[in-house]
């Protein structure tokens, strides 16, 4: 069954069109990260997801029903890209009010527990920090026990040490089949902790699969060696490699196959060859290029 | 709802803003209007002890309701929190239904303690069908002002909610003789005050604690305010809440 199905989603905002003919299903049960640089169109799917934004053209469905009914269902939760909590009320009864909105919820202190809360449970949202504020917008988000976990750059202002709790927290709560789909800017967060990965550039999707399978996708690797003086002609047309780049006397080719391409090197040029390094490309290098591609 | 209904109570309580202009404004003012002219006698015969009684209490129910609507309303469209809310199971006219209603109760302090100062400090005494009578009408004429607060909040960003509502608060109070008598107000201003809401919510009140009953045409003009001024608050509503 899928959780999400976006059917040739657009939406536009006047002259901006924030997202282009989307077609995407999600699984559920699946962990799902939406990747993108700013203005990507991300918050604007999750919006629509969530039935805040009405697409312009084409279908949402969330589990089968309209984003409207999912909600009210109590089938989804979320952590929007911000958003405020109420000054003056305690983390508790903020949790406390969300979870009994939901038909059947976590308990209130597994929740607390869960988003690593229980310490700061007494005290009002006005005094809270940055990174505590986003726990509690999290708590608040699994609070009603969803299906489908959305999560909008959930780790925006949290350090190093509360990201990593986090992510665990999201991971624990996605086990037992639920559900999640978090967008993000960070690149190695969508590859350590999603099973998919969707880029998004532009309002489209530029690539889907596994972290592995868009590192591959998006040539790869990169073999590099001191040219020195010698000639450059030729290099591009190696097997396997799809760019060529000199500076100081440093030759870097990107390519598909690293072993065709140095096979060639050797035994196809009469160059010599020093200081060879091949490596994978990350998938940072995999997204620029691929977000280049797609303007 | 209750939960919600608790939730909004208790912000409120906790909130420094309501808390000086509703319950201690309208006490304190009470205090000071009474100890001057509360030896007088004010128009229709009421002393002016019982007369600023219910001008004060007027006042401070209609700043409760305004208080606790416009801008809380107004910030909570603006931060983040209604969206917090719309993707909770909780429906939208659960959302309005909640905000009046606990508006409502949060008039209920300044009614209470300006009448309970009344009693207490300058011996203001009434048969009991006429403190019923008396909290009733000040309670539920409160309905236009809490519909004008969700109104302007509805409407109005934070920052410009926060003077507009001020201002409706200290013009529906001045204009509507709650501060001075409308019998003492120059002509032009009084014409102004007769259309306004506020002058016939403590019109009913103040017929009250007279003893003459309910005044019918005070008590048909807040019930006309209050469906045309709730109508266009639901109509703001829904247009602050629809989803694009
Ligand atoms: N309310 C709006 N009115 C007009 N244009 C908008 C509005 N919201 C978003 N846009 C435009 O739509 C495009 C997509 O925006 P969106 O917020 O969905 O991007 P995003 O991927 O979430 O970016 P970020 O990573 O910065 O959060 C952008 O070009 C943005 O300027
Ligand atoms: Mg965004």
């Amino acid at each position: 069954m899928n959780a999400i199905a976006f059917a040739d989603v657009s939406r536009r905002y006047g002259d901006v069109l924030a997202v282009d003919g989307l077609d995407l299903t999600v699984e559920a049960g699946r962990t799902v990260a939406l990747l993108g640089p700013n203005g990507a169109g991300k918050s604007t799917s999750i919006n629509m997801l969530l039935g805040l934004l009405r697409p312009t053209r084409g279908r949402i469905e969330v589990f089968g029903h309209s984003p409207d009914e999912a909600v009210a269902r109590g089938e989804v939760g979320a952590m929007l890209q911000s958003g405020e909590l109420i000054p003056e009320l305690t983390v508790r009864e903020l949790v406390a009010f969300v979870r009994r909105l939901y038909p059947s919820p976590l308990g209130l202190d597994e929740v607390l527990e869960m988003a690593d809360l229980t310490g700061l449970a007494g005290r009002r949202a006005a005094k809270l920090s940055g990174g505590q504020t986003q726990r509690v917008r999290f708590a608040l988000a699994i609070a009603g026990a969803p299906r489908l976990l959305v999560l909008d750059e959930p780790t925006a202002a949290m350090d190093v040490e509360s990201r990593l709790r986090f992510w665990e927290a999201m991971r624990s709560y996605a086990e037992g089949g639920r559900t999640v789909l978090f967008a993000t800017h960070y690149l190695q967060e969508a590859d350590e902790n999603s099973d998919r990965v969707i880029v998004v550039a532009g309002g489209r999707v530029v690539a889907d699969g596994t972290a592995a399978e868009i590192k591959a996708g998006a040539g790869g690797h990169t073999v590099r060696f001191t040219l020195g003086g010698q000639a450059a002609a030729g290099l591009e047309a190696l097997p396997g490699v799809s760019a060529v780049e000199i500076s100081a006397g440093t030759a870097t080719l990107r390519t598909a196959d690293p072993d065709a391409t140095v096979a060639a090197l050797y035994r196809g040029t009469t160059l010599e060859v020093r200081d060879l390094r091949i490596d994978g490309a990350d998938l940072e290098d995999a997204f620029l290029s691929l977000v280049q591609e797609s303007r | 709802m209750t939960d919600y209904i608790r939730i909004e109570l208790l912000r409120m309580l906790r909130n420094k803003r309501y808390v000086i202009f509703v319950v201690a404004f309208p006490v304190a003012f009470y205090l000071v209007f009474s100890g001057i002219y509360g030896g007088e006698v004010a128009a229709g015969g009421l002393s002016g002890k019982a007369y600023f009684m219910v001008s004060m209490s007027a006042y401070g129910a209609l700043a409760a309701s305004l208080m606790s609507t416009a801008v809380p309303w107004a910030q909570e469209r603006g931060s983040g929190w209604l969206r917090q809310l719309q993707i909770t199971p909780l429906s939208g006219w659960k959302i309005i239904t909640t905000k009046l209603v606990a508006s409502m109760l949060l008039v209920l302090p300044a009614i209470l303690l300006v009448c309970a100062a009344a009693v207490l400090v300058q011996g203001v005494s009434l048969p009991p069908g006429r403190w019923l009578g008396l909290l009733a009408a000040m309670w539920l004429g409160v309905a236009p002002f809490a519909a004008l607060g969700l109104t302007i909040g509805s409407l109005l960003p934070p920052d410009t909610a926060q003077p507009v509502s001020m201002i409706g608060m200290f013009g529906l109070a001045l204009l509507g003789g709650l501060w001075i008598p409308l019998e003492v107000m120059p002509e032009g201003m009084r014409s102004v005050a007769r259309v306004l809401p506020s002058a016939e919510y403590a019109g009913m009140g103040r017929g009250i604690v007279a003893g003459d009953g309910l005044p019918a045409g005070d008590a048909l003009a807040v019930v006309v305010w209050a469906a045309v001024l709730g109508v266009i608050a639901i109509l703001a509503y829904r247009r602050a809440t629809a989803r694009a």
